[in-house]
Parts: structure tokens; C-alpha cells; sequence
């Protein structure tokens, strides 16, 4: 599988990217120099804690980042077209965007087969009467019953707005979907449909998908692959099952010890936990910034940030392509 | 002996129109059970958890456990008290709410950003008047910091100046500071971090530990349950499905309910290579 992905060419490409945070006279890295490729047809995952960066690389991508933020340095590439410097042609697109908070994107005003027309409209050039067809069509695949296109959003269930968010980023028929934490407001039965429709969509669509999330179960479940952040760094990327049962960086490695495991006996036992928190903008130690929560760094670590090794992990002990034990 | 008896627990909620509306419209009164007829035992020194998702009753069961709210039927004894019998005078129903302690899910919302952090955990101290000389309940709140990994330095700072997980934690020195024998966590990590979660958890084993703590846990997410948990009662829609031995529980879940919880719930351990 990893073979077919490495021949076909990556749909969006980032390479060191840096966004930066004017603060007074600071400059401070939010994104610090962040590099990964989206393939077609797969869900990559970037997984983080909170202040990771995570969703500061989806606006990155659908241009979004306002003063007193901005992009330092690096490229987006997207279907061969830079689109760092402006996103706004592809941006709904080519690339649509889903929410935590579905209340939040919907406008509780207007019926939602109205908003689902306009979405079409706006990329797509198309009559009202067909648009309004396609709005059923895509209603139907997101599982909604397509009679209910004149209905108001708050006549919806939590997990069933969420759909309807899901059917708007669908319509104009975009290669990439950017989910930012799309589950976390829902109940867990609810968030498994909605997982399970996303997976679906990107078989069936071959749409690429970025699913940004805290929550390394969902990763474990949906993701093909993973990203994992740390203080706006890229620790550690790679195929989703080898980073979870292998994992390399001791970020992540601490990151799955401390995730609770349903489990017959865990009860009894206590969990890996980290020292310490994700450091603030204004603190990131020099270096590699985890160094100071890690167990094994070194001199080298507190003064040389480490490159990506082997395009997996960054940290300096992987250096000779060693492994921690 | 189990030291918490829920019995046949019943909390109905009025949602009706006022009165002169439902004259008017014709129509009838609308009572919501968020409870229904809920029976369960922890005993002394054990975890007691309810799982179930949103609206499923599990935070008004607490709120009654606690004695925040009035059960419209049935009991709690707690060690053979209980809190609604009106047969309390107020001195020993003082006593009942010293022992019986909650830790809530949102450090943000539960502490005062006015307050400092040693103001808000001396507060349970003189109000219970568990120590009266000043100098002695200084270093108390210091040990109470201590005891949750903060630092007695920290006695002047405001709950603003700490991270999420560390506001937790003065949560939970809070919660101790009354020497209670039982500490109701109402969603205590779900606004926390997973690394910080690790930490708050781990936490709240060491002092069930230490001072031999009843717990009634409260969540959603069944991964955090099954670390904490000796017994597991699921929840839903007010009523209690499936009770079990944790273990039991997930290995072996007997209602159609829990088994649909256990297969959506995301895990980390469900990969394969």
C-alpha cells in the first residue's frame, strides 16, 4: 500500500512551513517548519495536544491565517499549484473545511436545502432546479433523508447537523476535506457514524481527507496515516498502525502509554504519564522542544533542534537509526 | 457493608408551560424522568462508575448522590445517612457534606478567577472549622497542594495563571481539603489533555489509595472508565442497563446497549498490523 502511495503524486504538498505570531516586539513560531504530503484517496491525521499547532496548519492551507499571524516561510503545493500566497480560488472548492460546533456553521435562519444550493451555486455552474437535485443527491449520501431538505438546522440532532456540515463540504465536489475535531461535540455511538462516513466517502469519492484531532482512538480507527504534533513541530509521520504499535519519537510513544485502553485489567494499573505540560509559544525551550519531558535526551537535544529522520521521527537518539528501548 | 446505597432512584423534571398557557392551548403537563428508579452499592474504598452519553442522567445522579438535588423518589444513604430524610438537624447534615465531595469537569468554570488558589482551598477549612489557628491552616492548604503536585508557592497565584490540568488539581486539593470519605468526579479529564489526563488520573489513584476514597466516576468515554473502575454501571436514558464487575463488563457485556458502546467507542488498542 505504501509502494502505490510513494509512485502516485501527493495532492497537497507542505514543505517547511513556518507560521509566526506577532506579539509587541516577539515574533513566536506556532508552525515551525512543517513539512508532509497529502496523498489522493487517504485520511491523514494530525494528532496533537492542545496548542500543537494542529489547527493552525488547517487554516495554513485554506489561506486563513489572519494578522497578527502569519506564514513565515515555506510552500503549499496542491495539485502541482502553490497556493500559500492565495488560497482563495481553491479555497470551498477544491478544498472544504468541517467544524467542531456543527450550530456554528449552519445558519440557524435559512432552511438547509437554501444553504446546500448556494454552496453548490457558488462553485459549480448550475440551474436552481438542478442544484436543488444535486442537494437531495448529497443529502442522500450523507444519510439524511432527502425529504427533509426544507427543514431548519435546529430540527437536527447533533450528529445529524453534522451531516448536513458534511453534505456543504461536499457539494462542490472537493478533492480534499480538512475535519477539524468533526466528532468531539458528538456522543461516541454518533461519533462512530460519522467516522464510518467519512471512511466511506473517501473510498468511494477517493476524496483525501486531513482529520484533525486530539483523540488517539479516533486516530487509531480512521486515519491511514498519522502526523503527530508537538509545540507547532512535526515528532513523528508514518503509516497509523506502525506509529501506534511502534511508535519511535518518546513523544509519541508517551502520547500512547497514557491513552486509557478499554481493557479487562487496566484498572489495576496505573498509566505512563509525561512530566510536565506542551510548553507555551512564548517558552519553547531551544533545541528539541520536548527535551525537557524526555527521559532520554542528551546534550545534543537541548541545543540542536533535530531533523526528520528516515521521514518518520525527529529525534536526535534515532539519529544512526537506532531505536530507544 | 457498602458505604453508598442508591435506592430506586427517580428524578422527574417539570417541563411544562406555565400554567395559564396550558389553559389556553389545551395541553397537558410534561414531565421528563431524567432518573428512573436507579439502584446501586458502592462500597468503602471502591470505584463505582456510570457511563452512558448525553442526557442519559448520569450528572443529576450525581447531583442527588452529592445532596445538590432533591430525588423526586427513592434514596441515598450514604454510611446510613441520608440527606433528603428531613430527619438531619443541621449539625449532622454539616457532616454529611463534609464527607461527601465533588470534583467537577470543567476547572475553568469551578473555581473563582477572583479567588486565590489558597483562599479557595482554605475556604472547605474554616468553614467546616476543621482547623481554626491561622498558622496551622497555612500549612495545611501547603500540604494539600503538595499532595496533588503543585507547589506551596503557589498559595498567592490566580487559578488564571495555571494550565488546565494543574487548575484540576487545585479542583481536587479543594475537594480533600474537608477530609472527605468520598469524592463524586463528575466528568473530571474530559476538558483535559491526553498526557494531563494520565496525570489527573493517576492522581486521583493514589489518594483513593492513600486515604482509602470512595468513588462515584462519572463519563462518557469508556477507555478512562475502564482504567479507574471496580464496577460499571451503564446508563441510559435515565435507566441502568447493565451493571457488572469492570472486568465483566467489558469482556463479557450481557445488554445490547453496552455492547454498542463498547464497539463505537474509539480505542487505541483496536489497531491492527
Amino acid at each position: 500500500m505504501s509502494k502505490t502511495r510513494e509512485m502516485t503524486a501527493p495532492l497537497l504538498e507542505i514543505s517547511h512551513l513556518s507560521v509566526m505570531l506577532k506579539k509587541r516586539r516577539d515574533r513566536l513560531k506556532a508552525v515551525d517548519d512543517l513539512s508532509f504530503k497529502v496523498y489522493p484517496g487517504e485520511i491523514l491525521g494530525l494528532v496533537g495536544e492542545s496548542g500543537a499547532g494542529k489547527s493552525m496548519t488547517g487554516s495554513a492551507i485554506l489561506g486563513l491565517i489572519d494578522p497578527p499571524l502569519y506564514i513565515s516561510s515555506g510552500e503549499i503545493i496542491f495539485d502541482g499549484n502553490r497556493i500559500d500566497q492565495n488560497a482563495s480560488s481553491i479555497r470551498g472548492s477544491k478544498i472544504s473545511m468541517i467544524f467542531q460546533d456543527p450550530l456554528v456553521s449552519l445558519n440557524p435562519l435559512r432552511k438547509i436545502g437554501d444553504q446546500l444550493v448556494e454552496a453548490i451555486r457558488t462553485h459549480i455552474n448550475m440551474s436552481k432546479a438542478e442544484a436543488f437535485d444535486r442537494a437531495k443527491t448529497l443529502l442522500a449520501e450523507v444519510g439524511i433523508d432527502p425529504r427533509r431538505i426544507n427543514a431548519y438546522p435546529h430540527t437536527f440532532s447533533g450528529g445529524m447537523r453534522q451531516r448536513v456540515v458534511i453534505a456543504l463540504a461536499l457539494a462542490p465536489e472537493p478533492s480534499l476535506i480538512i475535519a477539524d475535531e468533526p466528532t468531539t461535540a458528538l456522543d461516541v455511538s454518533v461519533q462512530a457514524q460519522i467516522l464510518d462516513l467519512l471512511k466511506r466517502l473517501c473510498r468511494e469519492r477517493g476524496t483525501s481527507i486531513i482529520l484533525i484531532t486530539h483523540d488517539m482512538g479516533v486516530i487509531a480507527e480512521t486515519t491511514d496515516r498519522v502526523a503527530v504534533l508537538y509545540a507547532g513541530r512535526l515528532a513523528e509521520i508514518g503509516e497509523t498502525a506502525s506509529v501506534l504499535k511502534s511508535p519511535r519519537h518518546p513523544y509519541t510513544k508517551g502520547l500512547v502509554a497514557a491513552t486509557p485502553r478499554i481493557d479487562a485489567d487496566s484498572y489495576k494499573k496505573k498509566l505512563f504519564q509525561i512530566p510536565g505540560a506542551m510548553p507555551d509559544l512564548e517558552q519553547i525551550p531551544q533545541g528539541c522542544a520536548f527535551h525537557p519531558r524526555c527521559d532520554f535526551a542528551n546534550a545534543q537535544c537541548k541545543i540542536q533542534q533535530p531533523p526528520l529522520f528516515e521521514d518518520r521521527s525527529a529525534c536526535w537518539l534515532l539519529k544512526d537509526g537506532s531505536e530507544i528501548s | 457493608m457498602s458505604y453508598v446505597t442508591a435506592h430506586q432512584l427517580t428524578r422527574h423534571f417539570d417541563l411544562s408551560d406555565p400554567w395559564i398557557v396550558r389553559q389556553i392551548t389545551g395541553r397537558q403537563k410534561q414531565i421528563l424522568t431524567a432518573v428512573d428508579q436507579v439502584s446501586f452499592s458502592i462500597k468503602k474504598g471502591e470505584t463505582y462508575a456510570l457511563v452512558g452519553e448525553s442526557g442519559s442522567g448520569k450528572s443529576t445522579i450525581a447531583q442527588m448522590v452529592s445532596g445538590l438535588l432533591r430525588p423526586s423518589m427513592g434514596s441515598v444513604h450514604i454510611d446510613g445517612h441520608d440527606f433528603h430524610d428531613g430527619g438531619l438537624d443541621a449539625l449532622s447534615l454539616r457532616r454529611m457534606r463534609q464527607r461527601v465531595q465533588m470534583v467537577f469537569q470543567s476547572p475553568y468554570a469551578s473555581l473563582n478567577p477572583r479567588w486565590k488558589v489558597g483562599d479557595i482551598i482554605l475556604e472547605p477549612i474554616k468553614s467546616f472549622h476543621l482547623i481554626e489557628d491561622s498558622q496551622a491552616q497555612q500549612k495545611r492548604v501547603a500540604e494539600l497542594l503538595d499532595q496533588v503536585g503543585l507547589s506551596a508557592r503557589d498559595v498567592n497565584k490566580y487559578p488564571h495563571e495555571f494550565s488546565g490540568g494543574q487548575r484540576q488539581r487545585i479542583s481536587i486539593a479543594r475537594a480533600l481539603a474537608s477530609q472527605p470519605e468520598m469524592i463524586i468526579c463528575d466528568e473530571p479529564t474530559s476538558a483535559l489533555d491526553v498526557s494531563v489526563q494520565a496525570q489527573v488520573l493517576n492522581l486521583l489513584k493514589d489518594l483513593q489509595h492513600e486515604f482509602l476514597l470512595t468513588y462515584l466516576f462519572i463519563s462518557h468515554d469508556l477507555a478512562v472508565i475502564s482504567t479507574m473502575a471496580n464496577t460499571i454501571g451503564v446508563l441510559k436514558n435515565g435507566q441502568l442497563v447493565e451493571e457488572a464487575q469492570a472486568s465483566e463488563l467489558l469482556t463479557n457485556p450481557q445488554h445490547d446497549y453496552t455492547k454498542m458502546l463498547l464497539s463505537s467507542a474509539p480505542d487505541i488498542g483496536s489497531i491492527k498490523i
